[in-house]
């Protein structure tokens, strides 16, 4: 009959297998020497010539099979890239219905929307005087009358003929700013604390704000006092942007276009405090009121003027 | 036997029974100890990626904190991408831990068996208590057939026998009787032990132990103490997260300070450090992986595997030994009548499991006498009511020689019970040691012939010492040394066969000397027993159950060794290795060679024998280089008269090898092994508790076959995992391009962190899961089995493959929809680069684009989603290419069947319906940052997604024909 486990010889065995666990755990552990060794070998195996586990001809054949394969990657990709651009037209995008309806900025832009100076240092509000100085450079008289035509007003500016076509843009004369332009006051009221902000709508190809009626710009207190905020002049006329400037052609074809622009002159505002000022633009088609995009069809701005 | 306060008429009084209890504890094993179940918790909470991903969250938090601190008002933004990483790792480890609670709870449901009943005396009273409450010194009484339910000291027996099998590894019954015959409990025949079976027999005894006290209980304990080896696929999911995360780490600390010297703010750095985090784990991959393996558990628990560990079923594919037992795993655990001698001839029995008739040549004379012994000299007898159940599978009372030659007779000669019936018995001498025989005398059921009717059978030298004369075709003849010779030479034949042959004898008693009324007394033996005719031999034997065969030649074609373990002679365990193929036809042992050439054992070439049998004793002297040495120089071995504890030792020594060992057993004895073992294979039939206890899988059928079956569900699933890894990988490349280029080329960010996460645990997880349903590639069960430190899961080929082929290949394609949505709303390529600084800027309000036009921040974050959408869109595009490639790795898509596996479309369109969903469905959910899309948009990736289809294609058509070639080395992962 098979040999019957005594408990005494089960013992033996479990001390047995205990040594050999132990055993195992030694060899098991490397040594750091060991493992520098391993790398090295790793990197560079001089008894195989090897390096990271390849031989010099190994590794030649697979960096010329990656050259290849991306190089045709490449080549195809270039290609996708070279047929979607001939299916684009040079002038209008294929669709612009992220970029409208139009959203609007001011100048003077000092990266913020907050505008705050004190009267009597003119070290804090010369930068925005100088931001409104080189934006409206553009826009002098001579430099508008020599690029740019006068259009009748009223009206949509529209041009046609073939796509390629250059187009003519409408004048827009700084001087029509009055005095807002920095022609008269080179400080644009910011020396007296009666600060001019212009109003820029973004430009979008072909978009015609109004459909027909010129959107025209109101300004409020955003939310508090509305006594904050007394008066506010706009420019030109009652704060319109003319419908002769649109629609805007792209910049391929309509080289000298200068977006038209509002100036708002607050020529009340409290003093020596923080004002948040809302302006919208009203018109047809315009959205003004969405809670994601604070500027769309709307800017918030915060004037603190200091005496 | 007053120290255990105990009468031997009487037994324990309640109350003093109720005390011991109090003391002792129940009468059970304890179960291992199980880790609390918050720890196992916490573990998956940390395990794999989770760390990683607890690293990004914490990175947002601390982003989100300084940005509040500075006001930048997307700071939000980064405070739920934390949540949601953390949400995403909780939620993963709840699913991880579900999965694991629910595998333990199949095992638990498993070892809730039937609580076992005792019948013992308290208060003078017989009284049935569940066997949990025995205490020592309770009066028990044990019948056949039961379970012993503590170790017992027998005060009592009649008849007793104990399968100690499960103990021991003996299979042979042993008697029990009050005697103290041995020194060593386990010797002496007074003691019976727990968990063994009374076969048959009456027998009263006292408890002397109870619980983790009994014998089992000490070995069970000691297998507890044989630590767990790490399974094989915990080790590949191990080395794959190390290098997944390596990659992670590496690439994120590598950009980290690419940003840092581009003189990006630290703070931007750090984020960008957590989209490559997020980008670059496989976020839903653990959770698929668990599903795949309970998946195939699941199939496997179906073909008779049940699996208790998820993981084990991997290992089973990665076996390249099996250690089987022979007893009940391959053979059918059934002595089986396999040849008869009679008329001088040697016939041979059908052994199958399904008998129901023998097609020998039953005309001679001879037959009909020897049938007529079978029959009569036979104690056992078919538990009553069982007429329509199939004579093999009737219950028998009675041990298994005398059950096999019942049942053969019943198979030929049907309805034994009357024969004997018409037969009636007159006197009886059961069989014992010393005679060695077993003798009964009947009436003949002819009324004419008044003689009685002498039957005996026993071993077959002592049968023919009392034979003179032989039956020859029905004749008697007198036994001359010729007739004696040809007798020896079927002896020598039969028992060379491994089988246990009996001899069978009769003598009709002259009417005159023995009338009718002539008084048999079986003390006195007042009747011949000598001068008897010799009628024939009758061997039986295990037979191999009739499946092993073939399942055997199916391991050895796919590189499994398999090693027969038993406690059997050598001789049998031989015949059986041989008749099942373990042994294979054309190999010799070392013994067989010195035989055929008549040289001594010693002058053999060892290399020359592939067989080897080899002796428990021989193994006990060996030392372990010499085992190695057998291990290593033959390929068919069998270890014959093997002590459990010494299967421990080969397990061992099969490990040294680096091979993956998969051990059967049913005995407690088998635990340590079991529990050493890669794989432990419990017997669900036979096996015991402790067995199941401590083996990764249990067999419900005992049957040899399934566990090849089992080997090719696990070869499969890791393959299949293999798939879906790749799978998985391939789109953290199209996921991590775009930051890299972000940061690099400074345009805007083409894709998010929220819809990398909707990719990796949205669109992508019930595809993974749909590749563990992919059928078998038809080379599975010819190759070698992997070998453990060199086929990893996630080698080499598979990461570059997936990584630096098709990931880029994704991306490109994906960055072509990018562009192409940019391009189409006025931002051309050349625009886009270098654009970020401003496109970030939330006071820039009127950045021109390529056109003039100008565009306010949230238009341009509006667009830069679509532009997300774009690119999530163009990889599941593209991912749909990539699952169909990978339902191959070597075959074509044609040859596997674009339909065999309809899970995969289920895939597919899962995939396609969540991105429509995400995309028109939740497009309004700014939070979710996706837009819907133009519907063209969809089919700019879709070159690229042929693209990669057919650049798989021809990458496996060069592996097909040219294997072993560099593209073969490079590409096949």
């Amino acid at each position: 009959s098979p040999p019957l486990p005594h408990s005494d010889t089960s013992s033996d065995e479990g001390e047995r297998r205990d040594e050999q666990e132990k055993h195992k755990e030694k060899m098991g552990k490397k040594t750091l020497a060991d493992v520098i060794q391993e790398m090295k070998t790793f990197l560079w195996n001089s008894e195989k010539r090897e390096c990271m586990g390849r031989t010099a001809q190994s590794w030649g054949l697979i960096l010329l099979f990656y050259l290849i394969f991306y190089m045709f990657l490449a080549g195809m990709f270039s290609f996708c890239i070279y047929g979607l651009l001939l299916t684009l037209s040079p002038y209008t995008p294929t669709y612009r219905d992220r970029v409208s309806p139009p959203g609007v900025m001011i100048r003077p832009y000092l990266h913020g929307f907050t505008i705050a100076f004190n009267v009597s240092e003119p070290s804090t509000w010369t930068p925005y005087v100088n931001s409104m100085h080189h934006f409206l450079q553009a826009y002098d008289d001579n430099v508008q009358e020599e690029k740019n035509i006068e259009c009748p007003a009223g009206q949509y500016f529209v041009q046609d003929g073939t796509e390629s076509e250059e187009k003519k843009a409408c004048q827009f004369k700084r001087s029509q700013l009055q005095n807002c332009s920095g022609i008269e006051d080179p400080t644009f009221g910011y020396s007296t604390g009666q600060p001019c902000i212009l109003l820029k709508m973004n430009r979008i190809i072909g978009y015609r704000p109004g459909y027909g009626t010129p959107v025209s710009v109101n300004c409020a207190i955003q939310k508090g006092n509305e006594s904050a905020l007394k008066s506010v002049d706009f420019y030109p006329g009652n704060g319109t942007f003319d419908l002769m400037y649109y629609p805007y052609y792209g910049k391929l074809t309509h080289v000298n276009y200068t977006s038209p622009l509002v100036a708002l002159h607050f020529t009340d505002v409290k003093k020596n405090d923080f004002v948040p000022i809302q302006c919208r633009l009203n018109g047809e088609g315009i959205v003004n009121n969405v809670t994601n995009d604070r500027f769309l069809g709307r800017i918030i701005f915060t004037l603190s003027i200091g005496m | 036997e007053e120290k255990y306060t105990t009468s031997i008429s009487k037994g324990l009084t309640s109350a003093r029974a109720a005390e011991i209890l109090a003391r002792d504890g129940p009468n059970a094993l304890t179960p291992p100890k199980s880790t609390p179940e918050i720890i196992k918790f916490l573990k998956q909470m940390v395990g794999g990626f989770s760390i990683l991903l607890w690293v990004g969250a914490l990175l947002c938090w601390i982003a989100f904190g300084i940005q509040t601190a500075q006001g930048v008002a997307s700071a939000f933004d980064n405070l739920y991408l934390g949540v949601v990483l953390a949400l995403v790792v909780i939620l993963t480890g709840i699913f991880a831990y579900y999965q694991e609670a629910k595998s333990t709870n199949i095992m638990a449901s498993f070892s809730k068996m039937i609580p076992q009943q005792a019948l013992v005396i308290r208060d003078g009273e017989k009284k049935e208590v569940p066997a949990e409450q025995l205490v020592v010194g309770d009066m028990v009484e044990i019948k056949g057939g039961d379970r012993i339910p503590a170790d017992i000291r027998l005060i009592f027996a009649q008849g007793c026998k104990v399968d100690n099998s499960s103990l021991t590894g003996e299979s042979e019954p042993q008697s029990r009787s009050c005697d103290f015959t041995h020194e060593n409990p386990l010797e002496t025949k007074n003691i019976a032990f727990y968990s063994t079976t009374c076969l048959e027999g009456t027998a009263t005894g006292m408890v002397i132990n109870t619980g983790d006290h009994t014998i089992i209980g000490r070995i069970a304990s000691l297998a507890s103490g044989v630590g767990n080896e790490k399974t094989p696929i915990a080790i590949e999911i191990e080395h794959f997260v190390h290098i997944v995360a390596g990659v992670a780490v590496s690439i994120g600390v590598l950009f980290f300070i690419i940003a840092v010297s581009m003189k990006y703010k630290v703070l931007d750095s750090i984020i960008f450090l957590i989209g490559i985090i997020v980008a670059n784990v496989p976020e839903g991959l653990l959770a698929t992986v668990t599903v795949s393996l309970s998946l195939t558990a699941k199939r496997m628990a179906k073909k008779n595997c049940l699996v208790k560990n998820l993981e084990a079923v991997e290992t089973l594919g990665s076996t390249s030994i099996i250690c089987s037992d022979k007893t009940g795993t391959l053979t059918q655990n059934r002595m089986t009548v396999a040849h008869l001698w009679f008329d001088d001839q040697i016939y041979s029995a059908d052994t199958s499991e399904e008998q129901t008739t023998q097609s020998f040549d039953q005309s001679s004379q001879s037959w009909a006498a020897l049938s007529k012994i079978v029959t009569l000299c036979n104690r056992a007898e078919f538990k009553p009511g069982q007429e329509n159940v199939p004579i093999m599978k009737r219950v028998v009372v009675g041990d298994a020689s005398e059950t096999a030659l019942l049942k053969f007779a019943e198979v030929i000669l049907g309805d034994v019970m009357g024969i004997r019936k018409r037969n009636r018995k007159l006197a009886e001498i059961p069989f014992n040691s010393t005679n060695k025989f077993q003798l009964s005398i009947h009436e003949t059921e002819d009324p004419n012939d008044k003689r009685f009717l002498l039957v005996m059978k026993g071993a077959p030298e002592r049968i023919l010492e009392r034979c003179s004369t032989i039956m020859i075709n029905g004749e008697e003849q007198p036994l001359d040394r010729e007739r004696a010779e040809a007798f020896q030479t079927a002896y020598m034949e039969l028992g060379g066969l491994g089988e246990r042959v009996l001899g069978f004898c009769h003598l009709y008693l002259p009417e005159d000397e023995f009338p009718d009324t002539y008084p048999f007394d079986t003390d006195s033996m007042n009747f011949p027993t000598s001068n008897l005719c010799f009628v024939g031999l009758l061997s039986m034997i295990d037979p191999p159950r009739s499946t092993v065969p073939d399942a055997v030649s199916k391991c050895r074609s796919a590189g499994i060794k398999v090693i027969m373990v038993t406690g059997d002679h050598p001789i049998t365990a031989k015949a059986i290795a041989k008749s099942v193929g373990i042994i294979s036809a054309n190999s010799e042992t070392v013994e067989d060679i010195a035989k055929r050439l008549n040289i001594p054992v010693e002058q053999v070439n060892k290399q020359d024998a592939r067989a080897a049998v080899i002796n428990g004793m021989e193994l006990k002297d060996m030392t372990t280089e010499q085992l190695d040495e057998i291990l290593i120089n033959h390929s068919e071995i069998v270890f014959a008269r093997t002590s459990p504890q010494q299967k421990l030792i080969i397990v061992e020594g099969c490990q040294r090898q680096d091979a993956v060992v998969a051990v059967t057993g049913d005995g407690v004895n088998d635990s340590p092994a079991l529990k050493k073992a890669d794989i432990g294979i419990a017997m669900g039939i036979a096996g015991s508790d402790a067995a199941k206890n401590a083996a990764d899988m249990i067999l419900l059928d005992d049957n040899f076959a399934s566990i090849v079956t089992g080997v090719e569900e696990g070869r499969l699933i890791f393959d299949n995992l293999k798939k879906t890894i790749a799978y998985t990988l391939t789109k953290n490349i199209a996921e991590l391009c775009p930051f890299l280029i972000y940061i690099i080329a400074s345009i805007p960010l083409p894709i998010g962190t929220i819809t990398i996460l909707f990719i990796d645990l949205g669109t992508d997880i019930i595809p993974s899961v749909a590749l563990a349903y992919e059928k078998a590639e038809s080379d599975i069960m010819n190759r070698r089995p992997r070998h453990k430190k060199k086929d990893r899961l996630v080698n080499e080929q598979l990461a570059v493959y997936s990584y630096l082929q098709i990931g880029i290949l994704q991306s490109v394609g994906a960055f072509l929809a990018y562009f192409t949505v940019y391009a189409e709303q006025g931002w051309l390529p050349n625009t886009l680069l270098g654009l970020r600084v401003n496109w970030e800027d939330d006071y820039y309000n009127d950045i021109e684009d390529s056109y003039g036009q100008e565009w306010t921040r949230y238009q341009r974050t509006y667009l830069q989603w679509s532009g997300y959408t774009a690119f999530f869109v163009s990889i599941t595009i593209q991912q749909v290419a990539d699952l169909i490639i990978r339902k191959t790795r070597r075959n074509s898509i044609f040859q596997q069947g674009l339909l065999r596996n309809k899970v995969i479309w289920v895939g597919i369109f899962s995939q396609i319906a969540i991105a429509l969903i995400l995309c028109y469905g939740l497009g309004s959910v700014t939070a979710l940052n996706f837009t819907p899309l133009r519907v063209q948009y969809w089919f700019v990736a879709m070159p690229y997604a042929i693209l990669i289809w057919v650049y798989d294609e021809i990458r496996k058509l060069f592996i097909r024909q040219y294997p072993g070639s560099w593209w073969d080395k490079n590409m096949y992962y």
